[in-house]
């Protein structure tokens, strides 16, 4: 009773929270950049970046806390930030990152060597830090030592040539946060140390916060300006506000009260760019859309038959009609998939590859041949148009997740294609935690939609590794780190599992790589545990009024995912409009 | 108490406990019956998040432990009645380590606000209204305008919402788009921060008010009608008692009875917020946390949440239990003869 007396008596003061808060002083429209958060924060005291939660993204890895490095998604090099280089030893067990000189954080104290060992020890030391970035930590790093005060080595507990990709360089929406020794060594457990007032190396500083918006105004004595890394960022306040849905965010655009929002449908996008001209996306034409890292696929559970039969699951797949997929369900704003992997100007060596040695999908269906196999496997045509076999119907039941309209329609179309062309196909929608806690683990589906390809963004290895057999459970028990749900498990499995592994030993851009990654997506392709089916679609709508200099496919510095760590790159490249 | 007898309160007080325990039980029972359990939903969230989840099994392993979920059932659900009783509903699993009951306190003061103003105001008007359709004295052209204004009613409140959005912050730029409060205004005891929350709770409350006085002006109608023709109003009339004093006391003071019953479960049920309202105005409430952690599978939250919402309206209930005796003599002297 006492506590929940003393957090209404917090709630209702309002204010109380914030006290150690610097009031938000006035600063003009013109010299504030409004970016959209697509979640409340709930916990706008806590600052705390390892365990769950909206405690990175409404700002403070954008502005506040910097990465080592930041991985370009179109040239696939990862640039330096905090840190400068990064080498390794020939068995790629050891790695060595030298910091950049003269950084400190923003109560002046000096970024070095002992923050960074100090961080990773943290996280190897305290399993109650549960976020996915120190878990990869502890399961990746044995021990880490400092050489001097701008050298840090890594010992690793095997192989890894993408240490520095998977940890530090911002593959997918972060990396793993050096935090300030001389704060969070006071801290007590660090799991519940909520780290406020927050301090980091980036050009702002924490101004204010509430559940629904948090106010970062420019340190003028950021180290980045002082020692001519770059210059300082133009605006002067960057507000990261929740608008709450997809009208609202419109709402906010049309009127200039937003700079950036979160993604919103075709219909929307047309309709803010008919009030407001200035409103642009990553194309300037359809698709409009930029592709999100996770290409969507459907899953074959390879232990169900029919679809233990890789003749009958080439069959489903050619039977899918792509091109009409992005029509029909996402009203053209996004690409038929054409491997297994998301189609980033770094993956394009690769996909050529792949290509070239005849083993991409269509993005056309072809019905014909598809139904051939279907015979050949002794399948005949019933009157009422669906195939049987001993009097049995060809069924297939699709799980997918109901928590989007963009999966049902996939699957709808799916279905419909299915279809017509005599298989009994029907959806089996499935409520979100049931399909991500039980259905995709365990396997327990005939097909399933999903995209669990997702990881590689430059390099083919951490999509590959995901089909394995070294990941293959049996039924029932949970498929390790979401890897082969389908349970694939063949003579094919174990040839592209034996490519893939040496793959994994190989430094990254090793030239050899894109004719082992065709060889491997050939057992795929043949054998399709999966089919992949189009890009995932952001459209992600910015505006010009105030600001220019927006991440485009003409204006490609990097991605326009601004709450990504990677946003650093986003607000740096920002101009006041003419 | 006023001549209520103990043991009607006495009574009543052990329908309240019964009422909660058996609804907590509910609650606690209904998460568990789903096949995944929290760990397996922030493992889930983690690995839809993209890429591969580094380590999945010990990270399962870790939060299972951390969340109590290694226990037997019944310890869980021990523990679980324990910490309800002192208002621990233990910690958000989507804002780890955020305490469930700090997380409730910020919402809170923010629906209670909005949806009490809301609902007394949507009382009054739809009350008046409902009672103004069937009294005889009411003027012609407002027993055709109120009728038409019931319209309202077959609006969802989210549309509604949007509509008052795009007419008075889009087009006319009157009134703030989103938020509780404005952009840069600081929380605390100031004008600034009062004025900005009025500025901003307006839409919301109306949006609110516009959809639902319809319910009490229907209700009241049809309660009035059923008192207009009772004797003791046609003996007032005979009596030549004043139209308006016939209308307030014996036909509205008759009439509002159920009226107040069901007050009482829209005031216990106030607490809930009006979920898409919230949502779509970015109304930080009881309404959107209650969104949110359905969205986030976020159990703590929910079961707290559902805890707050079914304990207020026991209460309410349990307070028009007494009041009704007060307002009502028929009911207080059934009482004393039970007694």
């Amino acid at each position: 009773m006492t506590q929940l007396k003393a957090s209404l008596l917090a709630g209702t003061a309002f204010a109380v929270a914030l006290t150690g808060a610097v009031a938000a002083q006035d600063v003009p429209r013109e010299d504030t950049v409004i970016f959209d958060i697509d979640r409340t924060i709930r916990d706008p005291e806590n600052f705390n970046p390892f365990t769950p939660g909206v405690k990175r993204q409404h700002g403070a890895h954008q502005t506040m806390w910097e990465p080592l490095f930041i991985l370009n998604y179109e040239s696939g090099e990862i640039e330096p930030w905090l840190a400068t280089s990064f080498e390794s030893n020939d068995a790629q067990d050891e790695w060595t990152v030298t910091l950049r000189d003269g950084v400190t954080w923003s109560d002046g104290e000096t970024f070095d060597a002992d923050d960074v060992i100090f961080s990773i020890n943290m996280a190897l030391e305290n399993e109650g830090l549960s976020e996915r970035e120190p878990a990869t930590i502890r399961a990746q790093v044995a021990s880490v030592e400092k050489v001097d005060d701008l050298t840090v080595t890594f010992s690793l507990n095997s192989s890894n040539p993408r240490f520095i990709l998977e940890n530090f360089a911002n593959r997918i929406f972060g990396s793993f946060l050096i935090m300030p020794e001389h704060v969070w060594s006071e801290a007590g457990d660090p799991a519940t140390f909520a780290f406020n007032p927050p301090i980091g190396t980036g050009p702002y500083t924490m101004t204010s916060m509430a559940t629904n918006r948090a106010i970062w105004d420019r340190n003028d004595d950021w180290w980045g300006a002082a020692s001519g890394f770059m210059d300082l960022p133009e605006p002067m306040r960057v507000i990261f506000l929740e608008s709450g849905g997809e009208e609202n965010r419109a709402q906010l655009l049309v009127s200039n009260q937003m700079d950036a929002a979160q993604a919103v449908t075709l219909g929307t996008f047309e309709a803010m760019g008919f009030q407001n001209p200035n409103v642009i996306a990553w194309f300037n034409d359809l698709p409009y859309a930029w592709p999100d890292p996770c290409a969507r696929q459907m899953e074959f559970n390879t232990t169900v038959a029919p679809w233990d039969n890789a003749e009958m699951r080439r069959a489903v797949a050619m039977l899918i009609d792509r091109n009409q997929i992005v029509n029909v369900a996402y009203e053209g704003t996004t690409q038929p998939s054409r491997t297994m992997f998301v189609q980033y100007g770094a993956m394009d060596p690769f996909i050529d590859a792949v290509d070239s040695a005849g083993h991409a999908f269509s993005a056309s269906a072809d019905v014909e041949a598809a139904q051939a196999l279907i015979e050949g496997m002794g399948y005949t045509m019933g009157s009422d148009g669906i195939y049987e076999l001993n009097g049995e119907e060809l069924t297939a039941n699709i799980h997918v997740n109901s928590a989007s309209s963009e999966y049902t329609r996939t699957i709808d179309v799916i279905v419909e294609q299915l279809n017509r062309a005599g298989v009994n196909a029907r959806a089996v929608p499935v409520e979100n935690s049931v399909f991500w806690g039980e259905v995709l683990p365990l396997g327990g589906y005939e097909m399933s939609y999903s995209w669990l390809s997702c990881g590689s963004v430059n390099e083919p290895w951490a999509s590959m590794n995901r089909y394995t057999n070294a990941s293959v459970a049996p039924i029932g028990e949970r498929a390790p780190g979401f890897n082969n749900t389908g349970r694939w498990d063949t003579d094919a499995t174990a040839a592209y599992t034996a490519i893939v592994q040496d793959m994994g030993t190989m430094a990254v851009g090793d030239p050899a790589i894109p004719a082992m990654v065709a060889e491997a997506h050939g057992y795929l392709s043949a054998e399709v545990p999966f089919v992949p089916l189009v890009q995932a679609a952001k459209l992600l709508p910015f505006n010009t009024t105030y600001w220019t200099g927006w991440p485009t496919a003409e204006n490609n510095y990097n991605h326009p995912a601004f709450w990504w760590g990677s946003a650093h790159q986003i607000i740096h490249n920002l101009e006041k409009a003419e | 108490m006023g001549g209520i007898p103990s043991s009607y309160i006495v009574n009543r007080l052990i329908t309240l406990v019964l009422t909660v325990w058996i609804a907590a039980t509910l609650i606690w029972i209904i998460p568990r019956l789903s096949p995944v359990d929290p760990a397996e939903v922030m493992l889930g969230r983690m690995a839809a998040g993209g890429a591969f989840v580094e380590g999945s099994d010990l990270i399962l392993e870790q939060l299972r432990e951390r969340f109590g979920l290694n226990e037997p059932r019944w310890v869980q659900y021990l523990l679980y009645l324990r910490s309800i009783i002192t208002f621990d509903f233990g910690l958000s699993a989507a804002s780890f380590p955020t305490p469930v009951s700090s997380l409730i306190a910020q919402a809170l003061p923010w629906t209670i606000g909005l949806m009490l103003l809301s609902v007394i105001i949507t009382f009054i008007i739809g009350n008046a209204l409902g009672a103004f359709m069937v009294w005889e004295r009411t003027p012609r052209v407002w027993k055709v305008v109120i009728p038409s204004l019931m319209i309202f009613t077959a609006i969802p409140p989210i549309l509604s919402g949007l509509l008052l959005m795009y007419v008075f912050a889009v087009q006319l730029r009157a009134l703030p788009l989103t938020g509780a409060y404005g952009l840069t205004v600081e929380p605390g005891w100031t004008m600034e921060f009062a004025l900005s929350v009025v500025e901003h709770g307006t839409l919301p409350a109306l949006s609110i008010i516009l959809v639902t006085f319809g319910f009490w002006t229907l209700g009241m109608r049809g309660l009035m009608i059923t008192v207009q023709g009772e004797d003791y109003v046609n003996l007032a009339k005979a009596k030549g008692l004043k139209p308006r004093y016939i209308l307030y006391k014996y036909m509205v003071r008759n009439a509002i009875l159920p009226q107040v019953t069901a007050f009482a479960l829209k005031i216990g049920l106030l607490v809930s917020g009006q979920i898409l309202v919230e949502r779509i105005f970015s109304y930080n409430g009881m309404g959107k946390l209650l969104y949110d952690a359905i969205l986030d599978q976020d159990f703590a939250v929910i079961q707290g949440v559902s805890f707050i919402i079914i304990l207020m309206t026991a209460i309410s209930v349990f307070i028009v239990d007494l009041i009704y005796p007060l307002i009502d003599p028929r009911i207080r002297q059934a009482t004393e003869r039970t007694a």
